[in-house]
């Protein structure tokens, strides 16, 4: 205890941020969880306590049910898209391209742009519309040939199976992939660089090819990338809300997920109750994603 | 400047290690003591705990007869140069060197006065508007010496501040903070692992291993008269040539048998080494490679001749080492390697060669091959003794100081 | 006479090994930069659209015109977009100005303590603000809305910024952690023999070389906070205060909206992160590496 004066001060900076987060993201999560127990189902708070009300009736809502499959589909899109495409571009600049700079910041700025913009231009570019009032991409796969591609993108949730009609989630997606295969690379792009060059060089003196460098050298080492990338980007998809809506509106069911469902349960129903048991929902979700990597993650820092 | 008295300071972590095992230790005023001993002994840790940067787990320290274990470094009035120098990046040498006179809000002519003073007496006085990125690692080092002799302090404490410089250059700085040294006539406490270094700076050289203090002493006692095995082949380049032999009775006195070769003992250095005790028994005997050389080139008052095979040779320039094979154990790698244990290999490595490796110097003159059967004699005078169990030295005399202990 | 030069022996066939891989090096960049441009092509295409549809006049904007580029230039979808964002675009700034300066001057603050005047659990405490950036803000907004409401704040734009000042922390605090992290350690060391205490070490030794770490937290902070929606949409219930993302939403979410009007007005909301982005990309790359917390 005589080492106070050594780490008093700086225990004392941290602590209004400490209080801050106490309050603000601790205290507010439980306050929800308690609003979530309440029956608080109209526009005037109340806060007696009601129990798992809010729960049961999102167990038997058909329209949150679908809004949890929708989910799923929009996650495994966008994880797979984001993952393959930026694994990709990182291991195009890898070696080091003319322009690389030029390159970097291309595939990085669609992070600089608000989903709702980009959900702007991305809802022209999947006009459902067909045909002669094609626009957006149906336009371009028309004069590509590739009409088979052309559909009604987000507009109908289930695709026929054999004739595409619709990419539902997938198409939604779409946007979300533009948006974020960037920072994927970047991720990429610094695993492929942690790996220190002499390691790349003894096994190209051992003979290996390039292929068997990248397969026995480099690949190994992205492990951790991967995971880092699928937990951000998995978090990200859970939490998603404006890219839905700018796109798909309010009122679009089939592109409906959790986060949407619940912005309207509190503005359209006034159901702050159930609002509130999704939102518990998504944050238990995101939980699972997260704690058990940000504890992998602080012990490995320890350790090396 | 300012005594300081260690006793019986240990640092423990939380773990259980000891990095520091129970030290005691008196630095005189104005003296420069060298820490010295191979990586992990415990040096620096010791040093920092003399700093305040490492918290004491045991021990009192006293700094100019005041306890500092619970004074904060700030406030001991002692200044570190640190091994990569820790310079302000941002800053001018001169802002780095005034750093700590505004913080104590010293009036800016005085400032002014003292940073000229001390870019002087280290010759910096044209970089005091550059940054450090513009600096050479000399000049670097002298930055940070300024900043640490400007304070006028009670006791420098240096942490290896030659090991991040080339070879020459350390010889030339070693001169130099020597002299400063001696000159400003403040407290030092000097860390290194170079043995070299230790022997040509310090007033007093302390030995470390393992944490624990192996023998404090002038250069030349640890030299002449090593404690123990470990600060024998410690100090001392080409290390001090050990090996196991007997003693035995003799006609004449007693006799020490080094490979197959029986060499008498001179009574003086029998008495010396209260041999009689060991007869019948095995010590560990060793002798510098500086005290065998060619039998031809002179005369020791007492000498025992042998006649080796050469099997490796190194030219230094001004003098050739030989080196022959003894048919005698080693000591135990435990008690002279200050190799890690674990990296100590149990059989004669690559060169295939069994016994002991023992070393000579010739002259260039005797223009030395492998193969070559030389005749060698050794200065017997020079012959140290050594328990091949607790690894001290059989030495009697009591100019030796040891670890105290408590 | 001269001794005639030795000649080197001729090359060998193109397809000996080395000479094989001598052309599939040649061929192989070209193959990366297609690629490359490609990709490039498709990233850049909604920009392609955005200023291309923004330039056109309310007649080019039928499917008949998609892509083409108008064939009058027309700055009419540009003005009126102005028009209807520029209050907006206001409040923004009003927002993310202030917002983005101390949120930032809290991460500097909070990472300086976490990794360089460290204090028993200091990396539980790192822990404990890392999930607040992780959890979904739903989580928290009806009680936050309720609280915020409560303090009595003037007007509802400040309610905001405190909004994204608080939950801005984690993030902040691990940009500047992490760079922190890269300062050594014996310089803390020096400062404290020097006689500095901790706030005049901060002061005097670390600010003044943690620019990069500032300028990576702020362009991160103000690319959020002026892209947030939200916060926004749950706390601004006042139209006038809406930022701009609200009132873009609002103006053209409904498909009605003339798609000159709609992209023009997506350009224009987008141009202060934008244009921050192409001045200061490289920053806001590292921004990225920091969030990514390399295991």
């Amino acid at each position: 205890m005589k080492n106070i004066r050594r780490w008093g001060p700086g225990l004392l900076l941290v602590s209004p941020s400490i209080i801050l987060i106490t309050i603000f993201v601790y205290g507010l999560i439980g306050w929800n969880v308690k609003v979530s127990l309440s029956n608080w189902r109209q526009a005037q708070p109340t806060s007696h306590y009601s129990g798992i009300g809010a729960y049961q009736d999102l167990n038997h809502d058909a329209a949150f049910r679908q809004s949890l499959a929708h989910l799923l589909v929009f996650t495994i899109v966008f994880a797979l898209g984001t993952l393959i495409i930026g694994w990709t571009l990182a291991l195009l600049l890898d070696k080091g391209v003319k322009g690389e700079g030029f390159f970097r910041a291309v595939f990085l700025f669609p992070m600089a742009i608000s989903f709702i913009a980009a959900g702007i231009v991305w809802r022209w570019l999947m006009n459902p519309a067909p045909g002669n009032r094609a626009t957006g991409l149906n336009v371009i796969f028309d004069k590509l040939g590739l009409h088979a591609l052309a559909n009604q993108w987000y507009l109908d949730s289930n695709p026929v199976i054999g004739g595409i009609r619709s990419w539902g989630m997938a198409a939604m997606a779409m946007p979300a992939i533009w948006a974020l295969s960037g920072y994927v690379m970047a991720l990429y792009l610094a695993g492929f660089r942690g790996v220190p060059e002499e390691l790349r060089e003894a096994a190209r003196m051992d003979g290996a090819s390039e292929l068997r460098v990248y397969r026995h050298v480099v690949f190994p080492h992205l492990k951790p990338v991967t995971l880092a990338a699928l937990i951000i980007i998995g978090h990200i998809s859970i939490k998603i809300f404006d890219l839905m809506v700018a796109i798909g509106g309010k009122q679009g069911f089939n592109t409906q997920t959790p986060a949407v469902y619940m912005w309207i349960q509190i503005y359209d129903r006034s159901d702050f109750a159930k609002g509130a048991a999704i939102a518990t929902l998504l944050l238990l979700l995101i939980s699972v994603l997260v704690i058990p990597y940000l504890i992998y993650t602080v012990r490995s820092e320890r350790r090396s | 400047m300012a005594k300081i008295a260690i006793n019986g300071l240990t640092k423990r972590y939380p773990n259980g290690f000891e990095a520091v095992k129970d030290l005691t230790l008196d630095i005189g005023e104005g003296e420069l003591l060298v820490l010295v001993g191979p990586s992990g002994c415990g040096k620096t840790t010791a040093l920092r705990m003399i700093a305040g940067l490492e918290e004491i787990s045991e021990g009192d320290l006293f700094i100019g007869g005041q306890r500092m274990n619970d004074v904060l470094e700030k406030d001991r009035d002692i200044a570190m140069v640190f091994q990569n120098y820790a310079l302000y990046p941002h800053m001018t040498v001169a802002q780095n060197i005034a750093f700590s006179l505004k913080l104590a809000r010293r009036p800016r002519a005085e400032i002014k006065k003292r940073v000229h003073e001390t870019a002087q007496l280290l010759a910096i006085e044209e970089m005091l508007d550059r940054r450090p990125k513009q600096l050479s690692g000399g000049q670097r080092q002298r930055v940070a010496m300024g900043r640490a002799i400007i304070r006028e302090p009670q006791v420098f404490l240096m942490d290896e501040p030659l090991s991040n410089l080339d070879a020459k250059l350390r010889v030339q700085m070693r001169g130099e903070i020597d002299a400063l040294q001696k000159r400003l006539g403040v407290t030092t406490v000097y860390v290194t692992h170079d043995q070299v270094e230790a022997m040509t700076m310090g007033d007093r050289v302390a030995v470390l291993r393992d944490g624990e203090l192996q023998q404090v002493g002038t250069p030349s006692q640890i030299y002449e008269r090593p404690a123990n095995l470990f600060v024998a082949s410690f100090i001392g380049s080409p290390p001090m040539n050990l090996a196991e032999a007997a003693i035995t009775q003799v006609k004449n006195g007693l006799a020490v048998t080094l490979g197959e070769t029986e060499i008498p003992i001179p009574r003086e250095l029998a008495a010396r080494n209260g041999l009689d005790a060991w007869v019948g028994k095995s010590v560990i005997a060793g002798i510098r490679p500086e005290d065998i050389y060619e039998a031809s080139r002179k005369t020791a008052k007492f000498q025992a001749e042998m006649q080796v095979k050469i099997d490796r040779v190194e030219s230094l320039g001004a003098s050739v080492l030989g080196y022959f094979s003894v048919d005698a154990a080693a000591p135990r790698a435990e008690s002279v390697s200050a190799i890690p244990a674990e990296e100590v290999l149990s059989e004669a490595p690559l060169t295939g060669i069994s016994g002991t490796s023992f070393c000579a110097t010739f002259e260039p003159r005797a223009m030395l091959k492998i193969g070559d059967s030389a005749e060698v004699a050794l200065d017997l005078d020079r012959l140290h003794f050594f328990d091949p169990e607790t690894d001290a030295a059989l030495l009697v005399e009591d100019t030796v100081e040891t670890k105290k202990k408590k | 006479m001269t001794a005639t030069p030795t000649t080197l022996p001729a090359q060998g066939p193109a397809r000996s090994k080395r000479g094989w891989k001598r052309v599939k090096k040649a061929r192989a960049p070209t193959i990366k930069y297609t690629a490359l441009l490609i990709f490039a092509v498709i990233v850049l295409m909604p920009v392609y659209i955005l200023i291309v549809t923004g330039f056109k006049g309310v007649a080019e904007t039928d499917p008949a015109h998609a892509w083409s580029l108008p064939s009058i230039w027309s700055l009419s979808a540009w003005h009126e977009a102005w028009t209807q964002l520029s209050p907006y675009m206001l409040n923004s700034f009003k927002l993310a100005i202030p917002a983005t300066i101390l949120s930032t001057a809290l991460g500097c603050l909070n990472g300086f303590a976490l990794s360089k005047w460290r204090f028993p659990g200091a990396d539980i405490v790192f822990t404990f603000f890392l999930f607040g950036m992780f959890i979904p803000y739903q989580a928290v907004m009806i009680p936050l809305t309720e609280l915020l409401s409560k303090l009595h704040f003037p007007a509802q734009l400040p309610q905001l910024a405190l909004a994204h000042i608080i939950y801005g922390i984690p993030i902040t605090t691990l940009i500047f952690r992490n760079y922190y992290a890269t300062i050594p350690e014996d310089l803390m060391e020096a400062s404290r023999m020097d006689g500095a205490g901790m706030l005049r070490t901060l002061w005097s030794v670390v600010l003044p070389i943690s620019i990069p770490a500032f300028v990576v937290a702020a362009i991160w902070q103000f690319t959020s906070i002026w892209n947030d929606f939200l916060f926004a949409v749950f706390i601004i219930t006042d139209p006038s205060q809406y930022p701009v993302t609200v009132a873009l939403n609002n103006t053209t979410g409904s498909l009605v909206s003339a798609y000159n009007l709609q992209m023009s007005a997506a350009l224009l909301a987008s141009l202060p992160t934008l244009v921050v982005y192409i001045l200061l990309g490289r920053y806001f790359m590292r921004g990225l590496m920091a969030g990514a917390l390399k295991g």
